[in-house]
C-alpha cells in the first residue's frame, strides 16, 4: 500500500513536471512547424478561412518562379561567403589569441565578441549608415582620395549589392565562432606542444599539424552551424538593408517568403518556401557532412 | 607552455590585424554615440568621423524617448525579454529535473523530441505561429509574444540543465528525501537552487537572445504601441527616408545596445560557457 501511494505519487510528480512544459512546446513550436507543411499544399490569401487545395501546385509555381531561383543562390552566395569570411578570420582569432601570447588577448577577445551582442537590426542600420550615399561612411572615406566627392550608391546595383551584406553578417558572425575554436584549442594538452616544441616545430607547422588537425570537429560543427543559421536567418539583415531589392537582386529565400506572406498576401506560396527552406537545410547540412567526413582524431 | 611569436615583425604584423579588427568593432559603437549628439546640418556638412559641434545636441535622447516614445518600447522590451526568459527557465527547469533524474518510459524520446527540434528551421512555423496567434487573439498581445520566445528557449534550456542536474550528486537528493521533503520540495528547496549557475548561463545567454529579436516581433506586433525596441529601429530607418531625424535614430539605437553591452561586461563568462555548451550537441 505505502509503496504504491509512492508510486503513483512519483508518478503524478511527473505528469505535473513533464506535461506543462510539453503542451506549450507542441502549441508554440512544434504545431507551427507541421502547420507549415499543411499551409504549403493550399492557396491562401490568409484573408478569409477559404483556402483552395492544390496539392503540389505552389511547389510546381515555386520552381517556375524565377526569384525563388535567385533567392537560393543568393542564400548559398552567403553561405560560401561567410563560411570563407567567418571561418579564415576566426580561427586566425583564436589562434593569436591563445597560442600567441599576446598581452591583450583577454581584452582581444571581449572586444571581437561584442557585434554578437548586438541586435541585427541595429546592426543593419549601421551598416546602411556605412553605405549611406550622402551622408556614409564609405563615400566619405573614398572621397579623401579623390579629387571630386564619391556618391556611390552601394545598396543599389542589382549586379553587386549582394557583395555589400557580406561584410556586415561576417564582422557580426566572428567572435561567436571564435569564442567555440577558443574553447577547442584549450582543450589540447599542453603536453603535445611541448612535444612539438622539442622537436623544433615552429608556430606554423604546429598550427597545421596539431591545432588544426585537433579543433577540425570544431571547425566543422562551426561550419554546418554558419550554414543553417543562414540559410534559415540570413533574411533579417537582408530585410532591414535591402528588403531584398533592388529588383530582387538581393531576395533570399527567407525574404522572400516574407514577402510573398506578408506583403503579397500569398500565405500558401509563402509556406511552400519555408519548407524550400527546410529541405533546402537538410540536404546541405547532410552533403556538407559527408564533405568533410574524417576519421576523428583520439588525443592519446 | 605556451610560446609566442619570435620573429618581431610578424609579431607587430599580427598586433596590427588585431588592433585592426578591435577598431572595426569599437569605432561604429563611438561613433553611434557622436552622431546621436549631432544635428541634421552635421550631418550633411561634416565628415561621419568628425567630432559633434558644441554645443552638444542632448535633447537627441530625450527627443527619440518621448517624441518616438522609446520610453514605451524599452519597457515592452524589457517586460517581455523578463517574462518569455522566467517563464521558459522553469518549464525547462522541471523536464530538465525529471528527463535527468526520474527516468520513465519514453523519456529518451522526449528528450530526443526536444534537442532534435533545434535542428528544424524556426521559420518553417512562421506563417502559422502568425495565425495561430491571431486565432488566441495573442495578436499584440505582449504575453503573445512571451509565450513564444519562452517555448522557443525549451530546447536549448532542456539540453543544457538535462547535463547539469545529471552532473549534480544523487546523496543531495537521497538525503532531502530521507528528511521527509516531497519530490516538489526536493526540486524547488535542493536541486533548483543548486542549479542556479546553469540557470543564470542560459538566462543571459536568453535575454540577449530575446531583447535583440526582431522576426518575431514584428509579425506578431503591429500596434505601435505595443513595438519592442529592435521592431522600432526598423520601422524608424524606414521613416528616414522622409524625413530625417539621423541624431535621433542614433540616440535609438543607444537605448538598444547599451542594455545588452552591460549585461554582456557583467556576464562576459557565463556567455562563452553558454555559447560551448550549446553548440558542443
Amino acid at each position: 500500500m505505502n509503496t504504491r501511494s509512492a508510486k503513483t505519487q512519483r508518478n503524478l510528480f511527473i505528469a505535473a513536471f513533464i506535461l506543462p512544459t510539453f503542451l506549450f512546446f507542441c502549441a508554440f513550436t512544434i504545431y507551427p512547424m507541421l502547420q507549415g507543411l499543411y499551409y504549403s499544399l493550399f492557396d491562401w490569401s490568409g484573408m478569409s478561412d477559404h483556402k483552395t487545395f492544390v496539392g503540389l501546385g505552389n511547389f510546381k509555381d515555386m520552381f517556375k518562379d524565377p526569384i525563388v531561383w535567385q533567392a537560393i543562390g543568393n542564400d548559398y552566395f552567403l553561405v560560401v561567403g561567410k563560411v570563407i569570411g567567418i571561418m579564415v578570420l576566426a580561427t586566425f582569432f583564436a589562434v593569436a589569441l591563445t597560442r600567441f601570447n599576446f598581452k591583450l588577448a583577454g581584452f582581444f577577445r571581449s572586444i571581437f565578441f561584442i557585434p554578437n551582442v548586438i541586435s541585427v537590426v541595429v546592426i543593419g542600420v549601421l551598416w546602411n549608415f556605412i553605405y549611406n550615399p550622402q551622408i556614409g561612411f564609405l563615400n566619405a572615406f573614398l572621397s579623401l582620395f579623390t579629387s571630386e566627392k564619391v556618391d556611390i550608391a552601394w545598396l543599389g546595383f542589382t549586379s553587386h549589392t549582394i557583395w555589400m551584406l557580406l561584410p556586415p553578417a561576417i564582422w557580426a558572425g566572428i567572435g561567436f565562432y571564435m569564442i567555440l575554436i577558443i574553447a577547442s584549442i584549450q582543450n589540447i594538452p599542453d603536453s603535445l606542444y611541448e612535444a612539438s616544441e622539442l622537436e623544433g616545430a615552429g608556430q606554423w607547422q604546429q598550427f597545421r599539424s596539431l591545432t588544426l588537425p585537433l579543433v577540425w570537429e570544431q571547425i566543422k560543427v562551426s561550419i554546418i552551424h554558419i550554414t543553417m543559421t543562414t540559410l534559415n536567418g540570413s533574411f533579417i539583415i537582408v530585410w532591414i538593408m535591402t528588403e531584398g531589392g533592388p529588383d530582387n537582386s538581393t531576395q533570399v529565400m527567407g525574404s522572400y517568403m516574407y514577402q510573398m506572406a506578408f506583403r503579397q498576401f500569398h500565405f500558401g506560396f509563402g509556406a511552400a518556401i519555408g519548407v524550400l527552406i527546410l529541405v533546402v537545410s537538410l540536404i546541405t547540412t547532410v552533403i556538407l557532412q559527408r564533405l568533410m567526413r574524417q576519421e576523428p582524431i583520439e588525443l592519446g | 607552455m605556451e610560446t609566442g611569436i619570435r620573429n618581431p615583425a610578424v609579431k607587430i604584423a599580427f598586433y596590427a590585424i588585431l588592433l585592426l579588427w578591435s577598431v572595426s568593432v569599437i569605432y561604429p559603437l563611438i561613433w553611434t554615440v557622436l552622431d546621436a549628439l549631432k544635428n541634421n546640418e552635421q550631418f550633411f556638412l561634416g565628415a561621419p568621423w568628425s567630432l559633434p559641434k558644441i554645443p552638444l545636441i542632448w535633447d537627441n535622447f530625450s527627443y527619440v524617448w518621448k517624441h518616438y516614445h522609446f520610453d514605451r518600447y524599452f519597457v515592452n522590451s524589457f517586460i517581455i525579454t523578463v517574462g518569455s526568459t522566467l517563464l521558459g527557465l522553469i518549464l525547462s527547469a522541471m523536464t530538465a529535473y525529471v528527463l535527468a533524474r526520474y527516468p520513465f518510459k519514453g523519456s529518451g524520446v522526449l528528450y530526443l523530441l526536444y534537442v532534435s527540434s533545434m535542428m528544424i528551421p524556426f521559420i518553417l512555423g512562421l506563417i502559422p505561429l502568425f495565425f495561430l496567434m491571431n486565432s488566441l487573439h495573442l495578436i499584440n498581445k505582449p504575453i503573445g509574444v512571451i509565450f513564444v520566445y519562452a517555448s522557443s528557449l525549451l530546447a536549448f534550456g532542456i539540453f543544457v540543465l538535462v547535463g547539469f542536474f545529471k552532473s549534480l550528486p544523487k546523496e543531495l537528493e537521497e538525503a532531502s528525501v530521507i528528511d521527509g521533503a516531497s519530490h516538489f520540495g526536493t526540486f524547488f528547496r535542493v536541486m533548483l537552487p543548486l542549479s542556479q549557475p546553469g540557470l543564470i548561463t542560459i538566462a543571459i545567454v536568453n535575454v540577449l537572445n530575446i531583447w535583440n529579436e526582431y522576426i518575431v516581433g514584428t509579425i506578431l506586433i503591429n500596434d505601435p504601441r505595443q513595438y519592442t525596441l529592435p521592431v522600432e529601429i526598423a520601422v524608424m530607418q524606414k521613416e528616414m527616408q522622409y524625413r530625417t531625424e539621423w541624431g535621433p535614430l542614433f540616440a535609438g539605437l543607444l537605448f538598444t545596445i547599451v542594455p545588452v553591452l552591460i549585461v554582456y561586461m557583467v556576464f562576459q563568462r557565463k556567455i562563452a560557457s553558454g555559447i560551448t555548451a550549446g553548440a558542443v550537441k
